[in-house]
């Protein structure tokens, strides 16, 4: 079976002039010249060279892309590691804290503690790789203006103290130099945005940014719902715009070695005569995060649910927010009975 | 529409391309559409060779007729089942997938599709030693999950590491790359896999999930996002016909106004899978998460739909629990 | 009286006789056996109405969405059509062109199974395999993946048509698998769209006429548009373009009925049958007023009438 020419990633408009010109299969653009393609289907230069670069990493592309369970064994050994969120349970339940290369989802009701854990995360990723940290830079996409600059310099400021008390060697003491409230601080590159087509626009942009900023080992939208709920009355076109909206996270996470940290709200769904707390934005976002986290009040104390993953047991962990960030809750140190029928195995 | 090329079949030379050409004959349909004999005097060409040609054409650009006995004879000889690992589906499957079939798996977020995908490849690479191409388009793979997966089959490490080898994983993220690699699947990547690949011949091809990539393209310019789906669709087929491959995907759920669970990407998906599958979560009697699921045959050309099968995702964990599946058939309201 | 006029041509001119053969005019030898080719009429008299079966060169379509039994109906015919006459069949060839590359052989051979074995009893017990691979030996099965494709195996066909007299339907399955294809192809012209299966149909027109063979073909429905909710008569409409309208003669709208417990509760969770899924199929002709109803339903033994 040959290829198609409507199958590459080509302007819609090029291929149908491609076509009707008689170029239907890949194979018969092969043996053709920029020169020859742009006036036997009224092409311009441009895009006849487009073309034939198409046909041609169609042609050798998809090879390259593979690898075999084992090597990505050996690099999620070696090179991926979490970001800590300074809650130990919470870190052990997710494995090490949120991964780099993953999507993570938070969702919960407002106060609940979505933005500060984002805002930890945020400091956290800074911390140096000699203190088991992944020690690089930060984008904060922030869509609610809930990015407090105050709260993150204190929770800078209790990163480095915690940090401080923990050096043992020299290569620490070095480090320690340079890991600062002011360096945390310049190591974040906030944005603000608006409206989804503000936000659409800047992850747009993101890839080329990421290119230029190979440091930066985490990324942070807080939040997706807000910027994408007025468009609550065009729900084709949302869920459209968000399942791609999706699909750019994954591949920035894969491609740029960063861990992609969004928040998400809550919203009531009404089915016959019971409403039910799910998080906001359909039934298809869901498949969007590889890791989903719920972050929820049971009386007077927060809890954290992670409730979606391929790899870690459906568990549940109580946390605190102190001063000095997200933290484990210390009057319950002992864990949660965790539900016997968690989602997986150890 | 195959543009006419010189050198494409015997007597087909420069100058009669040209002469073609100028008789308004540019694509081998084109040629093969032409009364011959008129073309043949157009073309100062004698009439036999042109007919040669036609037939040459023919040939090179249609598939040939099969006996149906000659296709039997072939089915019996090389169709395999493959186990999935979980005896309650394989019960829903009739032993298994099949070779040469599309199979799909349909089911929310969480509700186990990406379990049972990588349940499906430990299961293939270790217990039949067959390799497996595995398509990652939600980012959910994770070699430490399948590698806990194996521990619980093996303790020998070496047979762990030898099974990893034989799962082949593209991670992609938009239909156009998935498109690609299918494609390049297609153009012989797939024999290539089988012999660097720490042996066993590719058996299983999964595209987890196949609805993360489709659904962005949906809906906008229309024709060219169901364009793509089909082309999706028709090159798994055909890969699972002519390499003998059981193909796998899954895909995300939709709610009718009803409020109806039903497997999303509409009407024109819902032909190329062979058999459908919905997952579910079982919600449990206490508080906290189950990871029981339960798994209803929807479509099927072996089966009577709706049986529904339940059983635990734990079950590929450490210890090998008994068969714990109930077989309740439900009746389900159909859509 | 096309043919015969090419024939007394060739004749006159004395060019050689493979000549005719080749193109598609008729030699009187063909003629005489085209006389013969099998009419279709009654290969399933409860789908049509009285005496309204599809004639010799009739397009017949099965038109619906998804699970409402359109694939199980055609290899039931199927069946019918390449079964030896003693065992209730037509015994005619069929050709099979998978363009959705949905063939199930291992479904056809168990309802041709289902079927020798049901209708010869202990008779031909000796070698049912012997049979069935009789029966599949009738079947010529040829795949195509696009519709420009579907044009050249149609010419690639007519060669078929020429040297095996016994064979009296074309299977397409299903007519409708380029549409979306064609449609993005096509660019925002209609007519562009339709150009492909266009031509398809005026070839197949041609064939038609030329070979009188029965053609039943699958079309599956679509949803039009996309962001409207569907009502479930906008399934029904017709979307091909006119062309392969024109061609069709009689129209078979499949659905899915209510599903029918077919056993008591006390047989219930046995091994044996569960339910059955009840299909209705609803007859319309273009061109004459006559409608028709009825229902049949699948069981492991195949469709089984429920008329």
């Amino acid at each position: 079976m040959q290829r198609p020419v409507s199958s590459l990633s080509l302007n819609p408009g090029v291929k149908v002039k491609l076509v009707s010109a008689g170029f239907q299969f890949t194979t018969d653009l092969l043996h053709v010249k920029p020169q020859q393609l742009s006036k036997e289907a009224a092409l311009n230069q441009q895009e006849a060279l487009e073309v034939l670069q198409a046909v041609r990493r169609a042609d050798e592309g998809a090879a390259s892309s593979s690898s075999t369970a084992l090597e990505l064994l050996q690099k999620e050994e070696e090179e991926l590691r979490s970001i800590v969120t300074f809650s130990s349970q919470l870190d052990a339940a997710l494995g090490g804290g949120a991964p780099v290369g993953r999507v993570t989802e938070v969702c919960g009701v407002p106060g609940v503690g979505k933005t500060q854990l984002c805002l930890q995360l945020a400091v956290d990723a800074q911390v140096p790789r000699c203190f088991g940290g992944v020690g690089g830079q930060v984008v904060y996409i922030d869509t609610e203006g809930s990015f407090l600059i105050q709260r993150v310099a204190d929770l800078a400021a209790a990163a480095v103290n915690h940090c401080s008390l923990l050096v043992e060697d020299q290569e620490q003491r070095v480090a320690m130099e340079t890991f600062t409230v002011e360096s945390i601080l310049s190591n974040m590159f906030v944005v603000r945005c608006h409206d989804y087509i503000e936000l659409l626009a800047e992850l747009h942009l993101m890839p080329g940014f990421l290119s230029d900023h190979p440091r930066v080992r985490l990324l942070v939208i807080d939040s997706v719902a807000s910027p994408f709920r007025p468009l609550f009355d065009e729900l084709l076109q949302r869920t459209r715009l968000l399942s791609g909206f999706a699909q750019q996270l994954l591949s920035m996470a894969t491609s740029h070695d960063i861990a992609v940290v969004i928040t998400n709200q809550m919203t009531t769904r009404v089915q016959g005569a019971q409403s039910q707390l799910v998080p906001a934005l359909g039934d298809s976002w869901g498949h969007a995060a590889t890791i989903r986290l719920l972050l929820q009040w049971e009386g007077p104390q927060r809890l954290a649910i992670i409730v979606k993953s391929p790899c870690h047991r459906v568990s549940t962990v109580r946390y605190t927010i102190t001063s000095e960030g997200f933290r484990d809750a210390e009057q319950w140190s002992e864990p949660l009975s965790q539900s016997e029928t968690g989602k997986q195995g150890v | 529409m195959v543009v006419l090329r010189e050198g494409m079949c015997p007597g087909l030379d420069e100058d009669l391309v040209r002469d073609l050409r100028n008789a308004d004959i540019k694509t081998v349909e084109d040629l093969v559409s032409s009364d011959t004999e008129k073309l043949a005097q157009k073309c100062s060409v004698s009439y036999k060779a042109l007919l040669a040609i036609r037939r040459v054409l023919l040939a090179q650009h249609t598939a040939f007729p099969v006996s149906g006995a000659d296709l039997y004879e072939e089915l019996l000889s090389s169709t395999a089942i493959l186990s999935s690992g979980n005896p309650s589906l394989d019960k829903l499957l009739d032993s298994g997938f099949y070779t040469g079939e599309l199979t799909e798996l349909s089911g929310g977020p969480g509700s186990g599709k990406s379990q049972v995908c990588f349940a499906a490849s430990v299961h293939i690479s270790h217990h039949l030693k067959q390799s497996v191409v595995f398509v990652d388009t939600t980012g959910g793979l994770t070699a430490g999950r399948l590698l806990q997966m194996l521990e619980a089959e093996t303790g020998s490490r070496e047979e762990q590491m030898e099974a990893l080898q034989r799962i082949h994983v593209f991670r992609l993220f938009d239909v156009f790359s998935l498109l690609d690699c299918l494609y390049g699947l297609r153009a012989g990547i797939l024999q290539q896999a089988s012999v660097g690949g720490g042996g066993g011949s590719v058996k299983a091809v999964i595209v987890d999930s196949v609805s993360a990539v489709i659904a962005p393209v949906l809906g906008g310019k229309q024709n060219e996002g169901m364009s793509l789906m089909t082309q999706v669709g028709g090159v798994l087929k055909t890969i699972a016909k002519d390499f003998n491959i059981a193909a796998l995907v899954t895909n995300h759920v939709t709610r009718s106004l009803s409020g109806e669970v039903q497997p999303g990407l509409g009407m024109s998906w819902s032909h190329v899978p062979r058999t459908r599958i919905l997952l579910e979560r079982v919600e449990a009697a206490s508080a906290g998460c189950s990871s029981l699921r339960s798994a209803t045959l929807i479509k099927s050309s072996r089966q009577p739909c709706n049986i529904r099968v339940e059983f635990d995702l734990q079950r590929w964990s450490r210890s090998k629990r008994g068969s714990e599946e109930m077989r309740t058939p439900e009746e389900m309201d159909s859509a | 009286e096309r043919g015969r006029e090419t024939v007394r041509c060739d004749c006159v001119t004395g060019e050689g006789s493979w000549r005719s053969l080749t193109s598609s005019s008729l030699s009187p030898q063909l003629f005489a056996r085209l006389e013969a080719r099998r009419c279709l009429k009654d290969i399933e008299p409860r789908l049509f109405p009285a005496h309204g079966g599809p004639e010799h060169g009739d397009v017949v379509e099965l038109h619906g969405p998804e699970g409402t039994g359109k694939t199980e109906l055609l290899y039931h015919l199927l069946c019918r059509c390449v079964m030896p006459t003693a065992a209730g069949g037509l015994e005619v060839e069929v050709i099979f062109v998978d363009t959705d590359y949905s063939l199930d052989m291992l479904r056809l051979v168990s309802i041709l199974d289902r079927r020798l074995t049901h209708s010869s009893g202990a008779a031909s017990a000796a070698a049912p395999e012997l049979a069935l691979r009789s029966c599949l030996s009738r079947l010529l099965v040829v795949h195509c993946s696009s519709s420009s494709q579907l044009v050249l195996t149609l010419h690639l066909l007519e060669t078929s048509f020429l040297s095996r007299p016994g064979l009296a339907l074309l299977l397409i399955d299903s007519i409708s698998a380029f549409y979306w294809l064609d449609r993005s192809e096509g660019g925002g012209s209609t007519t562009k769209q339709e150009e492909k299966l266009s031509k398809c149909s005026l070839l197949l027109a041609r064939l038609l006429r030329d070979y009188r063979i029965t053609v039943f073909a699958t079309c599956h429905a679509i949803r039009r548009n996309f962001a409207g909710l569907p009502a479930s008569s906008d399934f029904a409409r017709p979307h091909l373009c006119r062309s392969w309208q024109r061609l069709v003669k009689h129209r078979l709208l499949c659905s899915r009925e209510q599903t029918v417990d077919s056993m008591s509760d006390s047989v219930k969770g046995d091994k044996g049958e569960r339910r059955r899924q009840v299909f209705g199929v609803q007859y319309t002709s273009p061109s004459l007023p006559s409608q028709r109803s009825s229902s049949f339903y699948v069981s492991d033994g195949g469709v089984q009438s429920e008329f």
